[in-house]
């Protein structure tokens, strides 16, 4: 029995962000897609992968071009609009390669930022959806675990994911440059801009001790410290707390500079030296730059922080190297389980096994008995044959039943009970 | 036997350093283990050698025994330190020191003993212990103090990338150097007591205005300035470059001792 592994859809490659929206089911919807494509004749499995990043269907069938077509229907059925631009859009991957976009998709090489670590698991409640309507059987459940095993491989063996690509977790692991550690530090946060707060949610996932926040407007300052948890300070007065902040966020809107090397300098005095961490996300920039000459403070505005996060992105890509040639290696050890994975092979491999047995227990035992007659020998040669086909007549038989359904399932069952994929690693 | 044991032991230093290089180059942990290990295996081998030495003679005197002495301390500091901070990076620049002092130790060894009559006092090894483990940890702490000039640098000039991301913060640097200050500082003062003691045992005088002498109370003083200015706002970069300053008045004050500047007197 011909089967194929499939993966149709399209990503934030191929389909701008208006067809994907389009395609974004609900989980009632994925549900119902789930069940409605096993219905088809000569489709075993079938799973949907649905993020704002992706729209999939990962399916195993037999008559793959066949499966194509209905997968193109349904996501054509999505479309509230019914537009019908889908087919230039969409990629369809097969086999081997199929697999392998499986596996680089659950390692976050296919992601748009590559390392994000979200995609996995999405994947898994995309896997667990499709498993909860019975739309997954034996080769997708096998797809999905090397995937998820793929992706921690990735995870543990290349440095994919260990560098801040965004400007605020850039700060961050600036900040943790300097500090050794933040529970006892102090941030401060001037002006509510976009990017200010965003870098002040990534010192607080951090773990940042205290949050001050200042605004022109105290209360938009005390709404800000309220989301955050932080401490309003009027804007008015910000100097005199600033001495109290190891790290100073600039984000206001000002045209001119809120801070200048002169107010750093007296800080710093205050803080008997201790080393300050200034961030000026806002452009206009509100920090003075003469500010990163004063010793003992370092300032870093939107471009710096943008080039570490370009600097580790592309470290990231080198790293994807690396994660290709894992994702490579499993498919083909997967390949290998996947191609023996069907009845005849798996019958042939059986006899094999157990003549195998037969024929060196059969020598061992004439060695020890001895000259024997030729018809004695027969005998003991009629006699083990028919022990082992005895044994073997039910499974075989079994296996040779074709319940599409089941099939593959015993095929698995037999394979692992009687260990004939020696060099499999399940 | 002795010299067996040292000889291993500078194999596993220089061994131990080309591991830490290569850890810091490619972020492998595999190699930082097997450095700290080889390290660790080394520093076992030169107390082998170093106790071989002393059955026969242990003569603080010669210049072998002195370095191989530094070295050990030296090593023994670190490994101790690396247990609490896991500080690697700090390990790339301790092992090929250990590795060179070490060799010069082998390079100078003549086998002999010549340990002057009037320095055969109780009071030597009370002057040798703390003063020597003073300067291994001052030399600990002047390592620190380039790794903080060099991630200073790094992070001012915003090329923050590689070598950087594996060194330990700032604040760490900072500390750890202080820490080190402070008690290289309090063993190098109990060093200096003790000369001093021994120096009057020996030669009936506290002060002789040798040049080891004179370049110890000087790197004295710059440490205890160094100590006390931290309160005043001094710590960073203008601290890492005292220790520094203090680092070269020891070298030479040490050298002082080895290159017959100081005459007869021997020791600092």
């Amino acid at each position: 029995m011909d089967r194929e592994v499939l993966v149709v859809g399209l990503n934030h490659r191929t389909a701008p962000v208006s067809v994907r929206e389009s395609l974004a089911f609900t989980d009632d919807r994925i549900d119902e897609i789930n069940r409605q494509l096993c219905t088809l004749g000569g489709v075993d499995e079938a799973a949907v992968v649905s993020t704002c990043n992706r729209v999939e269907v990962i399916a195993c069938a037999s008559d793959g071009d066949r499966m194509q077509a209905r997968i193109l229907d349904v996501l054509r059925g999505a479309r509230p609009d019914g537009a019908d631009d889908l087919q230039n859009l969409l990629y369809v991957h097969r086999d081997r390669e199929a697999v392998r976009h499986v596996f680089r998709v659950a390692a976050s090489l296919d992601s748009m930022v590559v390392g994000e670590p979200q995609i996995l698991g999405q994947l898994k409640d995309f896997y667990a959806r499709a498993a909860s309507v019975g739309s997954t059987g034996t080769v997708l459940h096998r797809c999905f675990h090397k995937a998820f095993s793929v992706a921690k491989r990735v995870r543990t063996e290349t440095a994919i994911a260990a560098r801040a690509v965004s400007v605020g977790s850039a700060a961050v692991e600036l900040a943790a440059r300097i500090f050794d550690r933040f529970e006892d530090k102090t941030a401060m946060l001037i002006g509510a801009g976009e990017m200010g707060e965003l870098a002040a949610r990534q010192l607080v996932a951090a773990g940042i001790g205290q949050l001050m926040v200042t605004n022109r407007t105290f209360d938009r300052a005390v709404e800000v410290a309220r989301e955050f948890g932080g401490t309003p300070v009027p804007f008015d007065h910000f100097a005199r707390y600033l001495p109290m902040a190891d790290i100073v966020i600039g984000a206001t809107a000002a045209a001119g500079f809120v801070l200048t090397k002169d107010g750093i300098q007296a800080a710093l005095r205050e803080r008997m030296g201790r080393p300050m961490f200034c961030i000026d996300v806002s452009v206009p920039r509100n920090f003075d730059p003469q500010i990163n000459n004063v010793d003992n403070v370092y300032l870093y505005d939107v471009d710096d922080l943008s080039e570490v996060a370009e600097e580790n992105l592309e470290e990231r890509l080198r790293e994807a190297g690396k994660a290709e040639k894992i994702v490579l290696a499993e498919v083909e050890s997967f390949w290998r389980w996947f191609s023996q994975l069907d009845v005849v092979p798996t019958i042939v491999a059986l006899r094999e096994k157990v003549e195998r047995v037969r024929q060196s227990e059969l020598e061992r035992v004439l060695a020890e008995l001895g000259p024997i007659g030729a018809s004695e020998r027969e005998a003991l040669e009629r006699m083990t044959s028919s022990i082992v086909n005895k044994i073997l007549h039910a499974p075989i038989t079994r296996l040779k039943q074709h319940d599409r359904r089941d099939e593959l399932f015993f095929v698995d069952a037999v394979r692992s009970v009687f260990s004939l994929d020696d060099s499999d690693d399940s | 036997m002795g010299l067996l044991f040292f000889s291993s032991g500078l194999v596993l230093y220089l061994f131990a350093t080309a591991a830490f290089v290569t850890h810091l180059m490619g972020e492998r942990e595999a190699a930082r283990r097997i450095a700290i290990g080889s390290l660790f295996v080394g520093f076992a081998l030169s107390t082998a050698g170093l106790l071989a030495r002393a059955t026969e003679v242990i003569s603080l005197r010669l210049p072998h025994d002195q370095l191989a002495l530094l070295a050990w301390f030296l090593v023994a500091v670190y490994l101790l330190l690396q247990m609490r901070y896991r500080l690697a990076v700090v390990g790339a620049l301790v092992s090929p020191l250990a590795f060179l002092l070490t060799l010069s130790a082998y390079v100078t060894y003549s086998g002999g003993s010549d340990l002057s009559g009037s320095l055969a006092s109780a009071w030597l090894p009370a002057h040798v212990a703390p003063a020597f483990l003073g300067y291994a940890i001052l030399v600990v702490a002047s390592c620190v103090s380039v790794l903080y000039l060099l991630q200073e640098r790094q992070l001012k000039s915003k090329r923050a990338s590689g070598l950087s991301r594996r060194m330990p913060s700032l604040e760490t640097l900072d500390t750890l150097n202080y820490r080190c200050v402070a008690w290289g500082f309090a063993l190098f003062t109990i060093g200096i007591l003790t000369g001093s003691i021994l120096a009057k045992v020996a030669w009936g005088t506290f002060w002789s205005w040798e040049p080891v002498q004179i370049l110890s109370v000087l790197a004295w003083l710059l440490y205890a300035l160094l100590l006390q200015t931290r309160s005043i706002g001094w710590r960073g970069r203008r601290a890492a470059t005292l220790t520094l300053a203090g680092f070269v008045l020891l070298v030479v004050s040490f050298l002082s001792l080895n290159l017959g500047l100081t005459h007869g007197s021997g020791l600092g």
